[in-house]
């Protein structure tokens, strides 16, 4: 096994021809996947990763200057399909691993048959003409937050993302994910999503792209998905499905698998 | 062309050189005649996290995405294919032939020498070679060329653009690269690490590879250096390895000795015999010769053996070799035995080169193999001049083990270039890795072994590498000095010639002391980054650990101490006595003018720097100005005056002196009004708040300086705690927050209960809740360490770290500490007992007591006269001429003394000093007065509260008294002043909060007034006495004053005193059943006034939120009005019963858990546990109608029953208060609040409608079938609807998208 697929946790799994790539957002890990993989390992070979700075990668690895940027992780996914020597696959990216995969499918778009993004926002920023869902302050605050108490943060956040009860199931598990990043890394990873602004290199997306979106999002409000629908280049498609929550696929998984499915399976018609 | 090259590398600094050598392996590669700016241009912007390539992001005009950065490249690799390819002849044969520098690019490299050199004015006299270039200037210079910035153009970006962002960034570099963590912008400096030159080509290559991950490839790399060395091994010539490097060569020795052992190998290393000699060697060094003969003959044996294709001699470390010399040379001072020991640690080298000749020939060979880290092998190569030659050595440069950040991540695997990069040849990677390994092996990769934070790494290999370029420099100078008529090459570049060795050893001499200096300086450096980093790093990623340039003892000594100086100087002719004034006003002022002139004068190390002093000083800054000013400390003494770099505020101090005179005024009369005693303290104060306001203050390392400390000493505790309030009250116009740390609790106000928090905690809390107040510690000097300690830091950093470690910072809040002790100056400043009468005051004032103005007849009713008139007959005064007055003074000496003349405040001054001077107590021992130099370093102003004597006291009372009765009733009446009266009143005036002046008018007036009314004009004897009543005995707490004076006239005088009360002022005088209910509520009210006022107290200081909405909205006397007292108790007496319960065992219950619920939670989380969590869901605040869970239907159906009273404490105030109380610790941001009040006020209103409606109906219609519809039934109904709502709102927006129809959506699955 490679270094990368090591520091990456790379998993392999399932048999089939065509590839699917699932890849995690902010405070999760790959196991944010796990209601939809077995769904999907009698037809896909199922590519699992660990981005960077999540809580079940060597901290060691993490260059707080290469990952001052997504572009630092869209290498890495880069690194990781040239190490796994995929040629094609399906890219499946949870909030900001959406972004990544755009970034990465603009450098090599060979690489990437389609991308379907659940949750993703290429700003996170309100803007002039644009509605990202957060003020400056806000986010000012959750940094502040964040620095200053890691743990009861977490705690807050977590359901506050997830949009379900504190004791849900889903709640405590992201709380988990959550809490097992380094509070330094988190934050810097934070800083780095939220503050990101994508929306340049939508014009530049080739790929076709599935925009999966909840009705009730925190992070992401539902005109993000609009915006991204008319701004990407590629051809899209947007679904608001019925579920809560930044984490759809964790805490409402009957609802979103059947979709996310749907999506992997049959391409954008062209007729 | 050639030898130009290897001299351009000795004037780059090691980045900038690695840079060349890429460049010129990208030319190489591409097979082009002439290495170009268009090359080195390229190499700078093939790392993604590349200097340049920040810079162009940031400057390009349109976007800042990274992305950018591809169409420059693109355009690069395309000017790069146009460039003509080299003639076959020249590249044909020999590929260890670099192409040669272009014209353009050596211009550009020149410019860059010429950019760097201007920078260092300090260095202007060094030649060329003394100066570096740095990586920055070289990128400036290849923009600067024309035909790269005809590329950037091509690719819209503008080279002049890109050059200012790197210039600008330069100027600023280093107080920017805090933001590395934050977004794209500022701060791109890379944490540069020294990259090695020799990029190893990896088998398995990954164009994205993060380069952290290479670390772990390392092995891959040693393979490589293994591969080399064997290599060197098989060669005929030069063919003896020395691995020169810090990263641990002797690993790499041990792997190819491994191999050879194990008969890995093929050729001419088949069948070698290994012998280590390095053991025999270290062990006796006198019997190296010996050894070495001995060695000869063994290996001779071993070669006579047939099979024995050679021996490999394992020399181990080469540092025997010139340890030798080293100790020996500094035992031997003088110069001629030196050249002899010299002389005798070079025959282990003639014997061995002599056992190497005489192997050397025929089939079976001798090898030696050593290691050494540069020092060494440059230090072998100085001793033993002909070493190299005739031991045919070979040294091999070691890299430095993986990098440990992706200066050339890209690159260094290769990157967009394609192809691998070759490895370089022994000279010039020789060349880079000597200049990096510099670095004492122990400080190489200090990231893994010291485990600082990024930015401190970064700091440091800053710092480390300024440090290693001034020690550059020196030793280049050394050198050229010694070797003016040689080539400009470095000694330990050359091939060693034999040389006289004269000249030589008196250089190294040098050169080693400077290496122990150098070596020193280096784990200092290392030292002070760790300690830093250790500071900081709980909140590293915090924004301003911009590093620094750490100036060793560049502080002048002049700008240290006449700093303070400076900001004082408006003040001084006002100023009273003070001691730390009175330091510093011996300085001279000359030195004011000189102080600008220091900081200029004084240059940075490299050009870099050229901004730094005057900007505001950063946080990290703290350390190393901390240990300079220890440093200076010693040589300064005590002089608690710190360096200040706020030059502007100097120069506008002109402008700001008459704003700071009247609000310094103003606050001056303020604090005497309130504290008339104690006038110096009261100006020292204004002083210093005023100064400290103007930001003139103390400066204490933090950059950010709103705080203020002041250090209230000596023994009046009232004083202290009356200017306190004073100065609260006119700073920001509300009461302090009063800490106490000592064990006294004995003032009301000040029992503060801590439940469960540390003092730190509370005064965390009372900056957080107000950061413009002012909070006062009491006893600072009976706290214990703990809190004694953080409050030191928080005055040093301006942050206070609280016990769960977060920190806050201190705002603009006033700290008043108060000790009790002296101040170490003022050993024998001292006092008589005086707190013995200050306590006893303090128990006479405490006593409920009440006034009252009798009116009697001189004569009649004279008291005790013969006490007073003995008085009168020995101190008759002025005034008494027209009025006879009776003052009843303690018959003090100090008093006799000074009771002549007037009794105004200059006088008490007088009598202070006086009385300093005479007595002698002695409060403070020796462990007080060390703690009391450590704050009086640290707080801003200490400032003395002398003793109070209380006789000038109590005349200024009589006299005020007396005018009073003289201006009201006339002067024909005697007032006289019963002498408990008048302590009572002294005590009263200084214990309470009410002034004297005020107490009189507000008091005194009145009832004299109405006693002028009943006052008998003819009578000529009247002696109005003011004395103590002890009929009535009711008064506030709040106040130690009566505040009223009953007026009686006394029998006979008047008779119808009962009468005499229109204003009702004597409750005794309103008779009748009013009476009986009014005694009992004044039973209440002193009991709720004390409890309301002191919430009042706290809202209005702490302006939260929950406590506007109590005031507002519910009188707290109300409660009592309505049935609620009585259920209220009942739910109390039902907690407390469940707190007993919980020491009853009980069957099945937990009963740790409950206690642990009981004890470390709220009361609220108590209910909660009744509530079966209920309440605890409200923190939830999911983004659904019923955030709110269950309550707003408990409350609204209760709020049926219940009496209307009830009704205003339900609704969103008390959830509001609930949510906000439990959140622990988690900020309720704005967020939270719009969401709390958009969720909860509609949902709470809307459940509170469904929840009545049932109850509506049913009575309306006497139908039971709604029955079944409460609490959580309705809550599901609500669930399904706001669930079906949301199912519907979904789909509609999905039908906008067209797309969706496309699919066959009934099919799942596969």
């Amino acid at each position: 096994m490679g270094i990368v697929e090591e520091a990456h946790n790379v998993k392999v799994l399932g048999s089939g021809d065509r590839v699917t790539v699932l890849a995690h957002g902010f405070g999760t890990d790959q196991s944010v996947w796990k209601h939809l993989v077995p769904h999907l390992v009698d037809d896909f070979r199922v590519v699992l990763f660990d981005n960077m700075g999540a809580g079940t990668t060597n901290p060691d690895y993490f260059d707080f200057n290469r990952y001052a940027t997504l572009e630092g992780y869209a290498f890495d996914l880069l690194a990781i399909l040239e190490e796994l020597r995929v040629e094609s696959c399906i890219f499946v990216g949870h909030s900001v691993s959406a972004m990544i995969g755009a970034i990465a499918c603009i450098s090599r778009p060979d690489l990437f048959s389609k991308i379907i993004m659940m949750s993703a926002s290429p700003r996170y920023l309100n803007d002039v003409d644009y509605y990202g869902g957060f003020e400056q302050e806000d986010l000012d605050q959750l940094f502040e937050a964040m620095g200053a108490n890691y743990k009861s943060w977490c705690s807050g956040f977590a359901p506050l993302l997830v949009g379900g009860d504190m004791e849900s199931v889903a709640v405590q598990e992201f709380s988990r994910t959550l809490f097992n990043m380094r509070p330094d890394i988190a934050l810097s990873v934070a800083q780095t999503i939220f503050q990101s602004d994508m929306r340049q290199i939508l014009s530049l997306v080739t790929v076709p792209c599935h925009i999966l979106q909840s009705v009730k999002d925190l992070a992401v409000p539902v005109v993000v998905s609009e915006y991204l629908h008319q701004n990407l280049s590629s051809e899209s498609i947007v679904e608001v499905m019925t579920s809560d929550g930044h984490l759809p696929q964790l805490s409402s998984p009957d609802i979103v698998i059947p979709v996310l499915l749907k999506h992997i399976r049959y391409d954008i018609s062209t007729v | 062309m050639r030898a130009g090259l290897s001299t351009i590398q000795q004037t780059l600094t090691s980045e900038a050189a690695s840079v060349l050598n890429h460049s010129i392996a990208e030319a190489t590669r591409r097979n082009h005649g002439q290495t170009t700016p268009l090359h080195v241009a390229a190499t700078l912007l093939a790392s993604p996290s590349g200097f340049l390539r920040q810079a162009c992001i940031k400057s390009h005009p349109n976007s800042s995405h990274p992305l950018q950065c591809r169409a420059l490249e693109l355009c690069f690799s395309v000017a790069l294919e146009r460039l003509p390819t080299a003639q076959s002849a020249n590249s044909g044969g020999s590929p260890g032939l670099d192409p040669p520098i272009s014209n353009a690019l050596m211009a550009a490299l020149k410019r860059a020498q010429a950019h760097q050199r201007r920078g260092c004015p300090e260095q202007q006299q060094q030649p060329l070679l003394a100066v570096k270039v740095e990586l920055e200037q070289l990128i400036i210079s290849i923009l600067d060329d024309p035909s790269v910035s005809r590329v950037m153009r091509e690719a819209s970006f503008s080279s002049p653009a890109v050059k200012a962002t790197i210039e600008q960034s330069l100027s600023s570099t280093t107080s920017n690269s805090a933001n590395t963590a934050g977004p794209i912008g500022l701060g791109f400096r890379p944490i540069v690490a020294p990259v090695s030159a020799v990029a190893a080509p990896s088998p398995n290559r990954n164009l994205y590879l993060n380069p952290r991950l290479q670390q772990g490839a390392a092995g891959q790399q040693r393979s490589e250096e293994v591969k080399r060395v064997i290599d060197i091994l098989m060669r005929s010539k030069k063919r003896n390895p020395v691995l020169v490097g810090d990263s641990e060569p002797e690993s790499i020795v041990k792997e190819i000795l491994r191999k050879i052992e194990s008969k890995e190998m093929d050729g001419v290393l088949r069948n070698v015999e290994v012998v280590r000699v390095e053991k025999d060697f270290a062990l006796d060094k006198t019997q190296i010769v010996a050894k070495i003969k001995e060695l000869g003959t063994k290996v001779g044996a071993m070669i006579g053996n047939l099979d024995c294709g050679g021996v490999i001699l394992d020399l181990g470390d080469l540092k025997w070799l010139v340890e030798n010399n080293q100790t020996v040379g500094l035992a031997g001072g003088v110069q001629q035995q030196q050249q002899a020991v010299s002389e005798a640690g070079r025959t282990p080298v003639v014997e061995m080169g002599k056992l190497l000749g005489r192997f050397g020939e025929g089939s079976a060979r001798v090898w030696l193999i050593g290691t050494a880290t540069c020092e060494t092998y440059l230090r072998c190569q100085v001793y033993h001049p002909s070493m190299e030659n005739d031991w045919d050595l070979q040294a091999v440069p070691i890299a430095a083990r993986a990098p440990s950040s992706g200066m050339f991540s890209r690159l260094g695997s290769s990157g967009i270039l394609g192809s691998s990069v070759e490895s370089f040849s022994p000279l010039k990677g020789f060349a880079t890795t000597t200049t990096l390994a510099r670095q004492p092996s122990d400080n190489f990769d200090p990231a893994r072994k010291t485990g600082c934070c990024p930015q401190c790494m970064q700091n440091y290999k800053q710092d480390l590498a300024k440090l290693l370029a001034a020690k550059e420099i020196e030793e280049r100078s050394s050198d050229i000095r010694s070797e003016s008529t040689l080539p400009a090459l470095p000694a330990w570049l050359q091939n060693a010639k034999a040389h006289d060795s004269d000249v030589k050893t008196v250089v190294q001499t040098q050169t080693k002391d400077q290496e122990v200096i150098w070596t020193q300086k280096t784990q200092e450096l290392q030292k002070k980054w760790n300690d830093t980093c250790l500071h900081l790093h709980p909140n590293f990623h915090q924004p301003g650990l911009g590093s620094e340039r750490f100036v060793p003892g560049a502080v002048s000594m002049t700008s240290l101490c006449n700093s303070s100086l400076l900001g004082r100087q408006p003040f001084q002719p006002k100023l009273p006595l003070s001691k730390n004034i009175g330091d510093t006003l011996q300085l001279n002022p000359h030195l004011v003018a000189s102080q600008p002139m220091e900081r200029t004068s004084s240059p940075p190390r490299s050009p870099v720097k050229t901004d730094l002093v005057l900007g505001r000083p950063k946080i990290i800054e703290t350390k190393p100005e901390r240990t300079d000013k220890e440093r200076l400390r010693d040589f300064l003494g005590c002089i608690p005056s710190e360096p200040q770099n706020k030059l502007q505020d100097l120069q506008s101090n002109k402008l700001l002196n008459t704003l700071d005179i009247e609000s310094f005024k103003k606050l001056l009369k303020g604090l005497t009004e309130k504290v008339w005693w104690q006038r110096d303290a009261a100006s020292a104060v204004a002083t210093t708040v005023t100064q400290c306001k103007l930001g003139n203050g103390k400066r204490r390392g933090t950059g950010s300086k709103g705080d203020i400390w002041l250090l209230f000493s000596g023994p009046d505790r009232v004083g202290k705690k009356k200017m306190a309030l004073a100065l609260s009250d006119q700073v920001c116009g509300a009461h302090p927050f009063v800490i106490c740390l000592g064990s006294r609790r004995d003032d009301g106000e000040s029992d503060v209960s801590f439940r469960g928090k540390t003092v730190v905690d509370k005064i965390a809390e009372a900056v957080r809740r107000n950061p413009f107040s002012v909070v006062v510690l009491e006893d600072i000097d009976e706290a214990d360490m703990l809190v004694r300690g953080s409050i030191k830091r928080a005055m040093e950093r301006g942050r206070l770290a609280d016990s769960h470690g977060r920190e806050i910072s201190l705002g603009n809040v006033i700290f008043v500490l108060t000790a009790n002790w002296w101040l170490p100056g003022n050993l024998n400043f001292t006092t008589n007992g005086i707190s013995l009468d200050e306590k006893k005051l303090a128990s006479l004032a405490s006593g409920g007591w009440q006034l009252r103005l009798s009116l009697s007849e001189k004569t009649a009713k004279r008291r005790g006269s013969w006490l007073h008139e003995g008085d009168r007959a020995t101190k008759p005064r002025k005034e008494s001429g027209s009025l006879s007055f009776d003052l009843n003074e303690a018959a003090d000496v100090e008093d006799d003394k000074a009771a002549d003349g007037s009794h105004n405040s200059s006088d008490l001054t007088v009598d202070h000093e006086e009385e300093l001077g005479l007595t002698n107590r002695l409060l403070s021992n020796s462990t007080s007065s060390s703690i009391s130099q450590e704050l009086l370093n640290s707080v801003d102003e200490a400032i003395v509260f002398k003793p109070v004597d209380f006789g000038p006291v109590r005349r200024d009372i009589s006299n005020l008294i007396r005018k009073k009765l003289c201006s009201i009733i006339g002067d024909r009446v005697t007032i006289e002043i019963v002498d408990e009266a008048l302590e009572k009143i002294t005590s009263g005036v200084w214990i309470g909060r009410t002034g004297l002046e005020e107490w009189t008018e507000k008091a005194l007036v009145p009832s004299l007034r109405q006693l002028k009314t009943r006052m008998p004009t003819s009578e000529e004897s009247v002696v109005v006495r003011l004395e103590l009543d002890c009929e009535s005995c009711n008064r506030s707490r709040e106040d130690w004053l009566p505040s009223s004076v009953k007026a009686v006239v006394e029998d006979g005088f008047c008779q119808k005193g009962s009468v005499f009360d229109p204003l009702g002022i004597n409750p005794e005088v309103s008779s009748g059943l009013n009476g009986a209910w009014e005694s009992f509520i004044a039973l209440l009210t002193p009991t709720f006034e004390s409890t309301s006022g002191t919430k009042k107290d706290k809202s209005s200081s702490a302006r939260g939120v929950a406590a506007a909405i109590e005031d507002s909205s519910i009188e707290f006397g109300d409660f009592f009005k309505g049935p609620l007292p009585g259920k209220f108790l009942k739910l109390l007496a039902f907690l407390a019963l469940s707190r007993l319960g919980v020491y009853v065992p009980l069957g099945g219950v937990n009963r740790e858990a409950f206690v642990g619920n009981l004890d470390q939670n709220s009361l609220l989380s108590t209910l909660d546990s009744f509530s079966g969590g209920g309440i605890g869901r409200l923190v939830v605040l999911a983004n659904q109608v019923n955030s709110s869970g269950v309550m707003p239907i408990i409350f609204s159906t209760s709020s049926l029953a219940l009496p209307g009273t009830l009704a205003r404490f339900t609704g969103i105030s008390v959830l509001k208060k609930a949510a906000v109380a439990l959140i622990p610790l988690v900020r309720p941001a704005a967020f939270l609040k719009t969401v709390l009040s958009r969720i909860s006020v509609l949902g709470s209103v809307f459940l509170a409608i469904l929840a009545a409606g049932p109850a509506v109906i049913e009575q309306t219609t006497h139908l039971t079938a709604f029955r079944g519809f409460a609490g959580t039934s309705v809550l599901i109904l609500v669930g399904c609807a706001t669930d079906t709502a949301r199912k519907v709102e979904a789909e509609i927006i999905s039908q906008k998208y067209k797309n969706i129809e496309f699919y066959e959506i009934d099919r799942y699955g596969p």
